[in-house]
């Protein structure tokens, strides 16, 4: 298992992407995956620790970069266009590399968290032997699940990543962003219609309810809120009175109500954020009890489980940014900035700079006001919450190794 | 002559070799034994069938070998001495049906069946409900604006209007009178017209088309970015849909058009096949991009009608050679028709650097097509001689001619049930679809 690590890890990323790995690089192929996390362990050494300990206790890592890909003929295709756009602008690149070297919003953490907790909670008793990965803990089902949450994930990163060129916003003559765009579309695409292939394979309705309404639900997060022509999110315009606000109707098939949340700094980021990764993870941990056979309260609480830690992560991303030495943009919708508009209204007109796009915006102003401000604070406030949330469910799972191992996660974004 | 002659044969063997196995199968070799027996003397391009009034709006340059001729039979399902449209071809069948069934009670219309006209109740709300649900989804306005922009009840609405009607006659083929539609079986026709929007928003970006149905298309109208994902959305939302219909095998059949529809799609991305292979990758994109849809939901309606594995198959063998057929014609017209009649630009397949079946066709005349083919038709004057050259070829009536085939064999399987207004529905759609103007 461990072998297959790590010869298809580098393989993998060569082949799908043999832009994002360089020219220097590709030569020094064995060693590519090595100084990738040697240089990721140096930067962050308990999250890398606590994720590669965990991998260990569920067999292999996720990835759905597995061999099974590398013999598709649709990513043989895009690795070859994708070989065509390097020298372009197109952003398609710069999602592959993220997706790949961004320590901590690596895909296969996903996928990772989900196998973690059906392993974590076990299974019912009457599932076959048969389909049971023994060696792992968890079921086959689950595995497969883990790999769909995977594909849905990516396939959002990838769309999202696309280029707006919609007319008169001329910005194209050569036509690389065009080809850009074709290729990134259908790359989601391939990886949704293959997400709805395995689902399907699980013979589970409810499951491919549940996790359709996910795929729903990221794509209404591009919608929240004002944007600028990219598509950029930007905050909506603070409200003076601060309404209490819960947007979680007891159904989470349900669509969330999207307006009374906007200008409340809070209730704003967390539907964001919900929408944008908290309502997949959630769910998909939700899911995997479920094909576990799990009581349908347990199923909530693992619902709970990935959208808590979703958040708390998106809070430890969103501190990044403002820690010593930082410089250059960030999103506008992070949460130190969003609590520091809330208190500052006055901020929003330099927010209002960057309506058209978002890097007319003073990044280096609005980083002296959140570090000056009380954002930073609320923000870590805000992550213990949500971290102590996970912590409480998972508390409630009988202790094993996988659920240590989900501890030690919780506990490595908490500490950074 | 004589290498037109064994190019069809060609073709003729590719097509058939799509076809399952089973009761098909065993017919198909039929079929081309028919093909085979008669070639010597078919004249393979010169079907009748293209409307007339279309041919005065095109550009013909050369008016001797565009003259329609009678070709002679060539296919068991139509009489020798007939001329050969299909509307002939299901005319005589139906007036052969109304004598065989004079017997019976009540009075069998022997008048022409429009599907249309008959699903007239069922397909009024098909828009209305998709909105619908759309609207069940989400709270936001300009999501819900983009995804609704081509549910306005303007479309064509054929493959709700050959699900249902496969729907119906199914039913009636396995229940007689006491069938209605199940309420399942309508959500597979609007979860069709779902899947092939979102298909439709997501190839708009790709291809930068600027109108569509006779009105601006999405990707002018809004942010790429929204239109990607109000795509991601309508997908989803039709997911949800299939879901709760509770059958495993049904979301398994449509998890499998998408599946297609994402392939067909990286297919038309690269044209490195050789000639040989050129014809056989045209087709195998045609079906996943259009013919997997159509057959896929007619099986999905037989299978929540519990139809067995037999019939079921029989059913998708109808849907996938009415869907060949829509889209060999869909192909054709886009070099004969005129852009208002189609509410897009003509040649619009050329200028995207698409080959399909008129130009394979013509290439066989005029090898000279070869390199702009593989060029995709990009260097200046491509677009216009390639037109041009199809014209003068027999490439249009080639496609027509292999459309009919197709027609012919759905309408040879919708025989196959039992008679029903409906069931003759279906034998008017397959003429519909060959004889459309749009």
């Amino acid at each position: 298992m461990a072998l297959s690590k790590v010869l298809l890890g580098p393989l993998a990323l060569r082949r799908l992407l043999p832009c994002a790995i360089g020219h220097r690089q590709e030569r020094a192929l064995a060693s590519s995956e090595i100084r990738f996390a040697k240089l990721a362990q140096e930067k962050k050494p308990d999250w890398n620790r606590a994720v590669s300990e965990a991998e260990k206790i569920v067999g292999y890592p996720t990835s759905f970069l597995s061999l099974r890909w590398l013999l598709s003929d649709e990513i043989a295709n895009v690795a070859l266009h994708l070989r065509k756009l390097v020298g372009s602008n197109h952003p398609l690149l710069k999602t592959a590399k993220g997706l790949l070297y961004n320590g901590k919003n690596n895909m296969q953490a996903w996928g990772l968290i989900v196998l973690l907790i059906s392993k974590a909670a076990g299974h019912t008793a009457d599932i076959p032997d048969m389909e049971q990965d023994k060696a792992a803990g968890v079921l086959h089902s689950q595995r497969a699940l883990a790999e769909v949450t995977e594909m849905i994930r990516t396939s959002h990163l990838v769309h999202k990543g696309l280029v707006n060129l919609q007319p008169p916003n001329n910005i194209d003559p050569t036509g690389d962003m065009m080809f850009g765009n074709k290729i990134a579309l259908l790359s989601g695409d391939y990886l949704l219609s293959n997400s709805c292939i395995e689902l399907a394979n699980l013979r589970n309705q409810d499951l491919v309810e549940l996790m359709s309404s996910a795929v729903r639900d990221l794509s209404e997060a591009e919608f929240v809120g004002p944007r600028d022509k990219q598509n950029n999110p930007l905050p909506a315009k603070p409200k003076t009175n601060q309404v209490e606000y819960t947007q979680f109707t007891e159904n989470n098939l349900e669509p969330l109500v999207v307006s009374e949340a906007l200008g409340n700094a809070q209730a704003e980021w967390t539907l964001r954020h919900v929408l944008n990764a908290g309502s997949l993870l959630g769910k998909s941990c939700q899911g995997t009890l479920k094909l576990a056979g799990h009581s349908e309260d347990l199923q909530e609480k693992g619902y709970l489980f990935g959208k808590h830690l979703a958040l708390a992560w998106q809070a430890c991303l969103d501190r990044e940014p403002f820690q010593h030495g930082s410089s250059g943009p960030f999103s506008l919708v992070c949460a130190p900035l969003m609590f520091t508009l809330q208190h500052k209204p006055e901020l929003y007109e330099h927010i209002e700079k960057g309506m058209d796009t978002v890097d007319d915006v003073d990044y280096e102003l609005l980083r002296k006001e959140v570090i000056d401000g009380p954002g930073l604070e609320l923000t870590k406030n805000l992550q213990k919450e949500h971290s102590q949330a996970a912590l409480k469910v998972l508390n409630e799972l009988p202790a094993s190794d996988a659920r240590t191992a989900l501890a030690n996660i919780i506990a490595a974004v908490q500490e950074s | 002559m004589a290498s037109r002659s064994i190019l069809n044969i060609r073709f003729q063997e590719k097509l058939w070799f799509f076809c399952s196995p089973g009761i098909v199968r065993r017919k198909s070799v039929l079929c081309a034994n028919g093909v085979v027996k008669n070639v010597p003397g078919v004249q393979p391009g010169t079907g009748d069938a293209l409307p007339d009034g279309n041919r005065l709006a095109t550009h013909v340059p050369n008016n001797d070998t565009h003259k329609p001729q009678i070709p002679t039979a060539w296919h068991p399902c139509v009489r020798p001495e007939q001329n050969l449209t299909a509307r002939t071809c299901y005319g005589s069948q139906i007036r052969h049906f109304a004598t065989m069934n004079t017997h019976r009670p009540g009075p069998m219309p022997d008048y022409q069946v429009d599907p249309y006209h008959l699903l007239e109740d069922d397909l009024k709300d098909v828009y209305t409900y998709v909105r619908n649900a759309l609207r069940r989804n989400t709270y936001q306005e300009d999501l819900y604006e983009i995804a609704t922009y081509y549910f306005d009840g303007n479309g064509k609405a054929i493959r709700p209007m050959v699900a249902i009607l496969m729907a119906r006659a199914i039913n009636y083929h396995m229940y007689k009178e006491k069938s209605g539609l199940l309420a399942s079986q309508r959500e597979v026709a609007m979860i069709s017209e779902m899947i092939h929007t979102a298909s439709l928003v997501h190839d708009d970006v790709i291809d930068q088309s600027d109108f569509r149905r006779g009105k601006p298309s999405v990707n002018v109208m809004w942010n790429h970015k929204k239109v990607t994902m109000a795509g991601d959305f309508i997908l989803a939302v039709a997911s949800m849909m299939i879901a709760r219909l509770k059958n495993d095998d049904v979301t398994l059949v449509l998890s499998q058009v998408v599946s297609d529809l994402v392939q067909g799609e990286f297919m038309q991305l690269g044209s490195k096949e050789t000639e040989n292979e050129r014809f056989a990758h045209y087709l195998t994109k045609t079906y996943r991009k259009t013919a997997s849809l159509i057959a896929n939901s007619v099986k999905s309606v037989s299978i929540l009608a519990g139809a067995d594995e037999e019939l079921s198959d029989l059913t998708y063998q109808y849907g996938r050679n009415l869907g060949l057929a829509f889209q060999l014609v869909d192909d054709l017209l886009d070099f004969v028709s005129s852009s208002a009649a189609m509410g897009k630009p003509t040649a619009a397949d050329l200028k995207l650097g698409l080959a399909t079946a008129p130009v394979l066709f013509a290439c066989e005349k005029y090898p000279e097509l070869n390199p702009m083919i593989m060029r995709r038709f990009q260097e200046p004057g491509d677009v216009e001689k390639a037109f041009e050259l199809v014209h003068k070829s027999q490439g249009l009536e080639q496609t027509q001619f292999l459309a009919k085939q197709h027609c012919s064999e759905a309408i040879r399987i919708a025989n196959m049930f039992k008679e029903s207004p409906y069931q003759k529905g279906l034998v008017v759609a397959a003429d519909y679809v060959l004889n459309r103007m749009k």
